[in-house]
């Protein structure tokens, strides 16, 4: 008697849990279809009286209660019926990629590297055909398959290499280096010259690391080459005679620390306090996107010392510079009609009249925007930006990405393992970029593409 | 007729009713509803959940692969797996030295000794503060030239002879496993404690009377009579040594050798994204932690009953 009663109680308890689960299936229903496309919305005009609450995660924390509610406040002064709260995460890849399977999660986000390409469609709404946005705006591919948009970005980054004009000129460096060898005998200068650390790591902060990963594009100067031809290379990260590719990316971050032009004691670094000492003239350079100048000219009063040059990579005498687009907003697929209506509003309105690109030091979106200032000590440098890859392959560089556990862009634990090897001088960089080429070659073999 | 049928349930609804039995099952079944809820929603539903994903090639987001047992073999072919798992060595070395001196402490300041309770909320402080804050104390502390360093640097040791303690492959996994023991030191001492203090006193006196010191006092009566909570805290000391997580992944992050199996573990899920292989690897943990603590449980029988049989036979040796 008390058996089965008690076995009555949980079974309902199960039911009541099991359908409780299966009620935020993904609905991509009828009711929930927008009636204006992105294309055809002009901000301040289309549906100004639109009734929304829009919920935004976003990973910079810092701009919450600054620049981001002056957007707001200016957004809604043309949509009074719509209220925006945005919701700032640090941990953001991890928690958004764990939050997005709930459905639940808000109506915009800036779309997390972990999603592919092909998931795109499951989860956000597509913003319209890249047929039209190729013509109007820079960077909008990358996160696009089946050649529909599915996040756009308010800005794309540069990567080079942030630097202190008066640690330089101190130093005795008269010509920004091209080449790694010749960047390597920069930070030697610095360090016998001068009292400051040559380059800074950012080891113990993890997610800086991964800037190193977004030269890849650069020291090719291919723009098919990450989305394409890393995919079916084989070894792709042995050495090239000209010292260009991966491998000199990489190389010249483990020689930086083998030869201990880095600071002492990695383990222990400062991601806020670097700031403040590249300003105050203690740092030389760190490898950082574009995204980071702004900030390192805040922090201190020596503005005008922050400068920006490429990576010190040649491709036939040229130099190439990889440009990004940065965090991509997507959005939900499940939010109600008016509310994507409103989110798609406010993305235009951040990537056209924000000015956003333009405070964050960032490439422009819209096509024939101000660029800049940094940039002009990119005057000589071909700025190149991936290519989309092929149709069909839209996967096979996350998975062989992820199968391999180099995770570019994503797992800082591969540049660690550099920086840690050339400290204990366990192992030599050949041997790690064999390792690299063997796991690589593994998840080829996995995913099953053709390799030559 | 149907009236009388209704009278008649009711009646027989009532008689049920006063039934104690039956109003005990009903009380029971309310009063268990919301823990059990709780319980089987986060810790039994996951559970489950886990282990199904364990069979599978899966990432939090995209499409599921049923691979089998691929998984549980991948971790124990992986050579970090095993690594990290040899690191919990030194987390076991480390809960010795903890529980020794949890023991210390707890038989000093059980005697209520002058400013005994200062040191009791003193010694317990660090096992109430989140383990993430105590991450970056240590990640401060150690830091080359800081607090740790310049305490050294006082008693005349110059800077450069000071090790790089979080750097430093030889000592980093030391000196993480030096912060682990602060940390959970405390929690052990307290039970250590309460279960001294309910030792019966008249012992004390009687062995006094036999001459006993207080090594012998610690031996013969109070470590045999709060065993329990030894093996207890052994279990779980050994189950902690194999699960550590906050103290590397916020100090080192899993950089210079310090990876354990947790923070492994998490990398593979959140940044490899292969949610299945990290899933096998905690149903594993699991699996372990279940061996160990069934080999400890058994081990503290054997022990009580030769114990037991070893007194018997002096006793009927004095008779």
């Amino acid at each position: 008697m008390k058996n089965g009663s008690m076995a009555i109680a949980l079974s309902i308890m199960m039911m009541v849990m099991t359908t409780g689960c299966n009620s935020n299936d993904n609905g991509s229903g009828t009711a929930n279809t927008m009636t204006t496309t992105y294309k055809d919305m002009i901000v301040g005009e289309t549906a100004t009286d639109i009734k929304a609450e829009l919920k935004i995660l976003t990973n910079r924390t810092d701009l919450i209660d600054t620049d981001f509610s002056e957007y707001i406040d200016e957004f809604t002064s043309m949509y009074p019926n719509v209220t925006i709260k945005y919701e700032g995460i640090t941990n953001y890849e991890n928690d958004v990629t764990t939050r997005l399977t709930t459905g639940d999660w808000g109506d915009i986000c800036c779309i997390p590297a972990t999603v592919s390409l092909t998931d795109l469609g499951n989860y956000f709404e597509s913003f319209g055909d890249y047929s039209y946005f190729e013509n109007v705006y820079e960077l909008s591919d990358s996160k696009m398959y089946d050649n529909k948009v599915y996040g756009l970005p308010t800005m794309g980054n540069a990567s080079g290499i942030v630097y202190n004009k008066s640690v330089f000129e101190e130093a005795g460096i008269e010509e920004l280096p091209t080449t790694p060898d010749e960047f390597l005998n920069a930070l030697q200068k610095i360090d016998d010259n001068t009292d400051a650390i040559p380059m800074y790591t950012n080891y113990a902060a993890g997610w800086t690391l991964t800037a190193w990963d977004s030269y890849i594009t650069g020291s090719t100067g291919d723009a098919n080459y990450k989305r394409n031809t890393l995919i079916h290379k084989s070894n792709p990260f042995s050495r090239q005679d000209d010292l260009t590719g991966p491998y000199a990316v990489y190389y010249t971050l483990y020689e930086a620390v083998a030869r201990g032009l880095t600071e002492e004691d990695p383990t222990t670094t400062n991601w806020e306090g670097c700031k403040s000492q590249i300003n105050a003239g203690n740092i030389g350079c760190m490898v950082l996107g574009s995204w980071s100048i702004p900030q390192m000219k805040e922090a201190g009063e020596h503005d005008d010392n922050i400068a920006y040059m490429p990576f010190p990579i040649e491709v036939n005498g040229k130099q190439y510079a990889s440009a990004i687009a940065d965090y991509c907003y997507g959005v939900n697929i499940n939010s109600s009609a008016d509310n994507k209506t409103a989110a798609m509003l406010y993305i235009k309105y951040l990537t056209e009249s924000s000015g956003y690109a333009l405070t964050q030091g960032g490439i422009p979106i819209v096509k024939g925007d101000e660029y800049p200032d940094f940039l002009q000590s990119f005057q000589d440098v071909t700025l190149v930006s991936d290519n989309p890859a092929l149709k069909g392959e839209e996967r096979y560089f996350d998975d062989i990405n992820n199968m391999s556990e180099i995770s570019f862009d994503s797992d800082p634990t591969h540049v660690a393992r550099i920086i840690e090897a050339a400290i204990d001088g366990t192992k030599t960089f050949d041997e790690i970029m064999d390792e690299w080429n063997v796991a690589w070659t593994k998840a080829q073999e996995n995913v099953g593409v053709t390799v030559n | 007729m149907s009236a009388k049928r209704n009278v008649k349930d009711v009646k027989l609804i009532r008689r049920i009713w006063a039934n104690m039995n039956v109003q005990k099952t009903i009380i029971t079944i309310t009063f268990l509803f919301v823990p059990l809820l709780l319980l089987i929603l986060f810790t039994y539903l996951p559970f489950f959940k886990m282990v199904e994903f364990s069979f599978y090639d899966m990432g939090y987001i995209g499409t599921r692969k049923w691979v089998g047992l691929d998984n549980y073999i991948e971790v124990f072919t992986r050579e970090d797996c095993l690594n990290s798992l040899k690191l919990s060595g030194y987390y076991l070395l480390g809960s010795i030295v903890q529980i020794a001196i949890a023991l210390l402490f707890a038989t000093i300041l059980s005697f209520k000794p002058k400013g005994s309770s200062f040191f009791r909320a003193a010694l317990y402080f660090p096992s109430l503060i989140c383990g993430i804050a105590v991450g970056f104390i240590f990640k401060y502390f150690y830091t080359h030239g800081f607090v740790f360093d310049s305490i050294i640097q006082l008693f005349g040791v110059p800077l450069d002879s000071i090790p790089f303690w979080l750097r430093d492959t030889k000592i980093n996994n030391w000196v993480l496993v030096a912060s682990s023991i602060w940390r959970y030191m405390g929690q052990s001492m307290v039970l250590f404690i309460g279960a001294i203090v309910s030792v019966d006193k008249t012992q004390y006196d009687a062995a006094a009377i036999d001459g006993a010191n207080a090594w012998h006092r610690f031996r013969y009566i109070i470590l045999p009579s709060i065993r329990t909570i030894v093996v207890l805290n052994m279990i779980l000391s050994v189950s902690g040594a194999l699960a550590v997580f906050e103290i590397p992944y916020v100090i080192t992050n899993g950089g210079f050798g310090t990876s354990t199996y947790f923070v492994l573990m998490d990398k593979l899920a959140h940044l490899n994204q292969k949610v299945g292989l990290a899933s096998a690897m905690a149903v594993i943990l699991l699996v372990l932690i279940l061996i160990v603590s069934a080999v400890q449980k058994i081990a503290e029988k054997r022990m009580v009953n030769s114990y037991s049989i070893v007194s018997s036979k002096k006793r009927r040796r004095n008779k």
